[in-house]
């Protein structure tokens, strides 16, 4: 199976989902601007233009990456060189290294052979997923220890202990999950999500787990540390765990974290909003209730697919742009209460009743 | 005596202590906003500061840049006295004053420089003007530069300056006079 086909086509997909992801993300760093702004009755970014041409300020991204490879590039004398060189690599790689088991399509035929759209098609995705997004927590904790600053040491353990104890409820939130579709691969989850509840809803996690849902996306921004939940950095006002990082080290954070806006609204369209799923639209086109079918090529119904992860995903980053720049800052009592004594509880009694109606109605799925 | 008023706070209700529905109803604000300024970006009151300005309501109280004012005859009002480098508190004005030939009596100034970068517009040379030959209602407001000596403002520039400024909206009579006198002494404008 492993032949030099297979190699190929896998560079292939992982250039097209880091290159996917990381224009996002740059993009992000723009839009949250832009976003914020026009929330705020302001204009934005509207400044940083090529040869005149501003754009809405979308040069403004590369404006910040220039800048910022320019800038010192300072260790401060007492610091621990190596993890302070260390931590925003540990804090960026786990969160593109989850991409690997988003599928962003269904498959795609080339010759003879079907190409699952979707890096490594793991039967154990979800718990991959888990298990590599815990390990973000190394970069922002050694990112303030390595510091040898008392503040960054406070703001990396403020980040520890937030972050762990929302690991245990993002988990616990997506067990529900887990539960319906019955299988911990990723690919698996949405194709189980194309079929339909009363033949016109379509039985994505939203409508199965919605209560989970809603946890999810809690547990989620707080791992994510914005603004909610920012207290392990906290921009404004708190000193953060990353203090002392400048130039490029300290874009690798903000990049992580906007990487990370990208990922959770990628798990959140795969597991509750359906993947790559269109309503009705099946591998050979759309079946339309009454008994209407229109009919596509394989290669545009895979497209379409791809189209409408990408929109999905671009519809929650905007999103949680969106709850970021609404919700005021918890205090941090207030957000380890909601963490241990309203989602895991919430999160639990999910858990049970979803148990409960798939013993009393059989498997749904 | 002070009264001591006590207010009493009212106790949150379940459906606000959930938290949820008022984090809609707070999104439902921004994302109106959101969407209404979309649509439309002129209705943000934020003005594009260096392109764009802004008509200063009460012109005769606001300070802006200096000018010097000419006699008809197109000659300066200032008589380089230094009253008004005396009063300024940020040593900005530099006059040097010449003799006419013709005029036993009175002065000019053979250089009037204002550096713009270090006054402070507190108008106290205005005050001072004994003939009342420095005036700051030009209603322009000196921004950035890229050279400092752009904003070392020499005794033509000040002369050229027009009341009413180059953004007002007050051009109108006072300045159709000034353009004729400009006209008249021979300074290119």
């Amino acid at each position: 199976m492993i032949g030099w086909q297979f190699i190929l086509i896998t560079l292939v997909k992982i250039l097209a989902v880091i290159s996917g992801v990381l224009t996002l993300t740059t993009l992000l760093t723009w839009a949250e601007r832009k976003v914020s702004a026009l929330m705020q009755d302001r204009i934005g970014p509207n400044r940083a233009g090529i040869m005149g041409v501003t754009a809405f300020g979308v040069f403004h991204a590369i404006a910040d990456a220039v800048k910022l490879i320019m800038k010192e590039d300072f260790i401060p004398g007492r610091a621990n060189r190596i993890i302070f060189t260390l931590a925003p690599v540990l804090a960026l790689v786990p969160v593109l290294t989850i991409f690997a088991v988003i599928p962003f399509g269904n498959y795609i035929r080339i010759g003879t052979m079907n190409v699952n759209l979707q890096i490594a098609n793991m039967q154990l995705g979800i718990f991959f997923l888990f298990a590599i997004s815990s390990l973000g927590i190394y970069g922002t904790f050694l990112g303030g220890w390595a510091s040898r600053n008392n503040f960054s040491l406070l703001g990396g353990l403020r980040g520890a202990a937030q972050m762990i104890s929302y690991e245990v409820t993002l988990g616990l939130t997506l067990v529900g999950i887990l539960m319906i579709y019955g299988s911990g691969s990723l690919q698996e989850m949405v194709v189980k999500q194309g079929q339909m509840l009363w033949g016109f809803i379509p039985a994505w996690g939203v409508v199965y787990q919605f209560p989970a849902f809603i946890l999810f996306m809690v547990a989620a921004i707080a791992e994510n540390k914005r603004t909610p939940f920012d207290l392990p950095e906290g921009e404004s006002e708190i000193i953060g765990y990353f203090l002392e990082y400048s130039g490029m080290r300290f874009a690798m954070f903000m990049f992580s974290e906007f990487a990370e806006i990208v990922l959770i609204a990628s798990i959140a369209t795969t597991l509750f909003l359906g993947g790559w799923q269109i309503p009705f639209l099946l591998n050979d086109g759309f079946h339309l209730p009454g008994d209407i079918m229109v009919k596509l090529p394989h290669f545009l119904v895979a497209m379409l697919q791809v189209a409408s992860f990408s929109i999905k995903v671009i519809f929650m980053c905007w999103f949680l742009l969106l709850v970021r720049w609404t919700l005021p800052r918890f205090r941090f009592d207030q957000l380890m209460g909601l963490c241990w004594k309203g989602i895991l509880p919430l999160a639990l009694l999910n858990i049970f009743i979803t148990g409960v109606i798939m013993l009393i109605f059989g498997e749904k799925l | 005596m002070i009264g001591i008023k006590k207010i009493k706070q009212r106790n949150l209700t379940f459906l606000e202590k959930i938290y949820l529905i008022e984090i809609v109803k707070g999104m439902l604000v921004t994302v109106t906003h959101f969407f209404r300024n979309l649509i439309d970006i002129t209705r943000v009151p934020t003005i594009r500061y260096p392109e764009e300005h802004l008509r200063l309501e009460g012109a005769a109280r606001c300070r802006t840049q200096h000018r010097l004012k000419m006699r008809p005859d197109g000659k300066p009002k200032c008589v380089a006295c230094f009253m008004c480098a005396t009063a300024c508190p940020a040593y900005c004005i530099y006059i040097e004053a010449g003799e006419y030939a013709d005029d036993p009596i009175e002065k000019y100034p053979v250089k009037f420089n204002i550096d713009l970068s270090r006054c402070v517009f507190c108008g106290m040379c205005v005050e001072a003007c004994p003939e009342d030959a420095i005036i700051m209602d030009t209603e322009i407001i000196p921004g950035g530069a890229y050279a400092r000596e752009t904003l070392m403002l020499t005794k033509g520039d000040l002369l050229k300056n027009l009341p009413g400024g180059e953004y007002s909206s007050r051009k109108g009579a006072t300045q159709r006079l000034w353009i004729e006198l400009l006209d008249k002494s021979g300074i290119k404008r």
